[in-house]
């Protein structure tokens, strides 16, 4: 809840940016959609958050008063300090999905999996779950498209009805996810029918073709990352303001 | 789910594992979960404040049903996963609300229906998509108030009115998916329950 730890952080998180190539405008796309509510949250916060919240070190002072509207020093920093903390957690994950591929995230997930295993957690199978699922969004993407067109040209009723008329809604909906489930798993008995004729028994002794080694690269950012958090965890005490 | 996989190497008894079946109807109804997310099908306008119910939890409640609690418990942290990545609101970007509470969700789903099925397996549809539906909302509304971002008396407010036609539109569809496909299974063209 400080200033200058904000700041610090917002320059960190600018500067990753500008490390990782991504251009800034794209990632201040991605903030886009999140605006309206980072907006409604801050009204919400300067306005009825003034006794709530009193800065560290600082006697609490009034800026205005009018009935239960109630700002204060602390609400404005509140609103401040939140709001940055919003724009650094969505330019940290836009910066995630912006710089790794889905695939290497998956590899990555697995790796990380791996030491449960010894506990029971099946790793390998986990991590197959995820790439199946990712692979086949964009082909259930197309059956939906396929599915909605087929309904339209039967006369389905796409259009808007009213909010009262839920259970109809759901009815709606029922004609494009049923027919989009029943094709899902088609799909899928025909992927198990594969996998079993091909003798799939998990991931042991499996040799994969994509190897994710550790390079120095990732031991430097990891350490750099991890003195960075203890330093700003450490030091909270030390921002005033 | 007995398969005849040829198995080159006896696995240790230790050695986790999934059988095929379940790795791929978690991984397609994972992908359903995920594109009802992004083209917002997932979302059915409701007459209440909320404005949206949400049916993403719908494949979770199915895949419990029809492949057991590890399949749907998987499919419902995906579903988790899924709704902390995309998350605009602060109270979905905690983990501790947008993904622990989903992992249930599956797991109760399948135990309800297993418990009912013997006597009516039409009704043990239905309580299975009600019990899956209330464990989403009262799991995630009960972390939301004991992770302060809410009210108790707002908590109880939003679960009333979000809560029951979720139930309604998940029973509807959950229903509808199981029917047909079993109809498919059995190659009648036509639902047999």
């Amino acid at each position: 809840m400080s200033y200058v730890a904000n700041a610090i952080l917002l320059l960190v998180t600018l500067g990753l940016v500008l490390l990782s190539g991504v251009s800034l405008k794209y990632i201040f796309f991605g903030l886009k959609p999140a605006l309206p509510l980072i907006i409604v949250l801050a009204i919400l916060q300067l306005l009825f958050y003034g006794d709530a919240f009193t800065p560290h070190g600082m006697a609490s002072r009034t800026y205005f008063r009018w009935g239960w509207i109630h700002i204060t020093n602390g609400s404005v920093q509140l609103v401040i300090v939140s709001a940055a903390r919003f724009v650094e957690l969505l330019f940290l994950t836009s910066l995630l999905t912006n710089t790794t591929t889905l695939t290497d995230i998956t590899h990555g997930i697995e790796d990380m999996l791996k030491p449960f295993s010894r506990f029971g957690v099946p790793a390998n199978e986990l991590a197959l779950v995820g790439t199946i699922s990712l692979r086949f969004v964009p082909l259930l993407g197309e059956q939906l498209e396929t599915i909605m067109k087929a309904q339209a040209s039967r006369g389905a009723n796409v259009a808007h009805k009213s909010k009262l008329e839920f259970v109809s809604r759901a009815r709606q909906v029922a004609a494009f996810i049923v027919p989009l489930f029943v094709d899902a798993f088609r799909r899928g008995e025909d992927l198990i029918l594969a996998m079993q004729a091909r003798c799939y028994v998990g991931g042991r002794g499996r040799s994969s073709f994509v190897r994710l080694r550790f390079q120095r690269m990732d031991y430097l950012a990891y350490g750099v990352g991890l003195v960075f958090s203890v330093l700003m965890l450490g030091l909270q005490s030390y921002f005033p303001f | 789910m007995d398969e005849s996989v040829v198995v080159t190497r006896e696995p240790r008894l230790d050695e986790p594992r999934l059988s095929v079946r379940s790795i791929v109807v978690a991984g397609v109804l994972s992908a359903i979960t995920i594109l009802m997310g992004w083209t917002r099908l997932g979302f059915v306008p409701v007459p209440t404040a909320a404005g949206n119910a949400t049916i993403m939890h719908v494949p979770a409640i199915i895949g419990g049903v029809m492949e057991g609690w590890i399949v749907g418990g998987i499919i419902s942290t995906i579903f988790g996963l899924f709704s902390f990545i995309q998350a605009t609101v602060p109270l979905f970007k905690d983990p501790l609300i947008a993904i622990l509470p989903r992992i249930f969700i599956g797991i109760t789903a399948y135990f309800s229906y297993a418990g009912v099925k013997r006597i009516n397996e039409y009704a043990a549809l239905v309580i299975a998509a009600a019990v899956g539906t209330l464990t989403n909302t009262i799991l995630v509304l009960t972390m939301a108030t004991l992770r302060g971002y809410m009210a108790p008396g707002v908590a109880v407010t939003v679960g009333i009115t979000h809560g029951l036609p979720e139930v309604v539109v998940a029973a509807i569809i959950t229903v509808a998916v199981v029917v047909a496909w079993k109809g498919v299974e059995t190659g009648r063209g036509e639902a047999k329950m």
